[in-house]
């Protein structure tokens, strides 16, 4: 098949250079392009939705599920439509609609209990822990937007895409969830004197 | 001064979210491609002409290739056309199918997957697992089934190619004059195959 002219993005060459690598090759040699796809993006779907859904095992979950969707999408496109996608926002739609649904049924679980890390020595665990609290005293849109930006280092415009939200509402939530986490740590320092 | 401070605290904050990352278990990623069926599995099975390694997708078989040929998965993972993961055996299932199809030549309870073979190519392969242990075709039989009568030689290269004989039985292809022709593993072997079925007198 004759290589196709794919688009590139304009920021963060370093990973959309790959990503056009693997848009290459899902159009020329479809499975074995997905399974680079696999290998490049679902570290991060993975990293994301550990902190988006209740732990490890909602992670491992969402992070198989979005390929299990993504593989039965693309397996339909047409090569033009492969060729123009922006992968990562793309794969992150779905996944956060796997986030959602495990999230909201379980909603008082996401929280972190007292006493979780209380018997730990295990700073890391402990550190974990104390996260999830802090993400879980956000909103949903802010907990989503800070952790894309800054654990994943997604761009505003990304976020925007993988949430549907205007780029104002994604800078907007992700001032707001930052000035939070910041107060939120003030008091644990002032609390833990 | 203030402000100072409160960009102090923020870098916290933002150095604490990026190191939050976390490292998935080495088995997700083979789960993940393997129950997609983009990538394969790979095992080891007996077969007329010794152990072969058999890979398999969620579809079917995607390659056969003899340990003579490859004596170690990384040497198989190399020349398989698709993304392959070493497994201790076939699923029940499809040994089954297998086993039976390579001891009595009848390939039809084998699914096969073809997938990332040419057009050409496939349209080949599938004329070919039509022939019936015992018996024979000549090169020229495939190009005329498949519409393509001119085709001869360009059948004879994709037949060299199968990236799945004795399942795709690309040995009881033979010369229209009734000599052996090629074959991937040598004329003796296809002659060795052919005996055993029964298609030419030793």
């Amino acid at each position: 098949m004759k290589a196709m002219p794919l688009t590139t993005d304009s920021h963060n060459t370093g990973s959309n250079a790959k990503g056009s690598d693997i848009r290459r090759t899902l159009i020329e040699d479809f499975d074995n392009g997905f399974t680079e796809l696999v290998r490049e993006y679902q570290p991060g779907i993975y990293s994301g939705a550990r902190r988006l859904t209740r732990g490890a095992q909602d992670a491992e979950d969402v992070a198989q599920d979005t390929f299990v969707r993504a593989y039965k999408a693309l397996s339909t496109y047409a090569p033009e439509r492969i060729a123009d996608l922006r992968v990562r926002p793309w794969l992150w739609t779905i996944a956060l609609n796997l986030c959602r649904n495990r999230a909201r049924s379980q909603v008082t679980e996401f929280a972190f209990k007292e006493g979780d890390a209380g018997g730990t020595d295990d700073p890391e665990v402990f550190d974990d822990a104390a996260w999830a609290v802090r993400l879980a005293s956000l909103s949903e849109a802010q907990r989503t937007a800070v952790v894309l930006r800054y654990v994943l280092d997604l761009s505003i415009a990304e976020i925007g895409e993988a949430t549907e939200r205007p780029v104002g509402t994604v800078k907007a939530d992700i001032s707001r969830a930052l000035e939070r986490l910041r107060l939120t740590m003030k008091a644990e320092v002032l609390h833990a004197r | 001064m203030h402000d100072d401070v409160n960009h102090e605290d923020m870098r916290e904050v933002e150095e604490g979210l990026a190191g939050l990352v976390s490292i998935p278990p080495d088995t997700l990623l083979r789960r993940t491609v393997v129950s997609v069926g983009s990538a394969d599995e790979a095992a080891t099975t007996d077969s007329p002409i010794g152990p072969v390694w058999i890979a398999w997708s969620t579809r079917g078989v995607t390659a056969v290739s003899p340990l003579f040929a490859c004596p170690t998965f990384d040497d198989f993972a190399k020349v398989h056309r698709r993304t392959s993961f070493e497994a201790k055996q076939l699923p029940n299932d499809l040994s089954e199918a297998v086993t039976s199809a390579l001891h009595t030549g009848d390939n039809a309870a084998v699914p096969i997957d073809t997938t990332g073979v040419g057009a050409f190519q496939q349209a080949v392969l599938a004329t070919c697992a039509t022939i019936p242990a015992g018996e024979v075709r000549p090169y020229g039989w495939i190009a005329s089934e498949i519409g393509n009568p001119g085709s001869v030689r360009a059948v004879g290269t994709a037949l060299g190619k199968n990236p799945i004989p004795l399942l795709i039985p690309c040995h009881r292809v033979v010369r229209s004059d009734g000599s052996l022709g090629n074959y991937a593993f040598g004329p003796q072997i296809k002659h060795e195959l052919l005996i055993r079925e029964g298609a030419i007198l030793a």
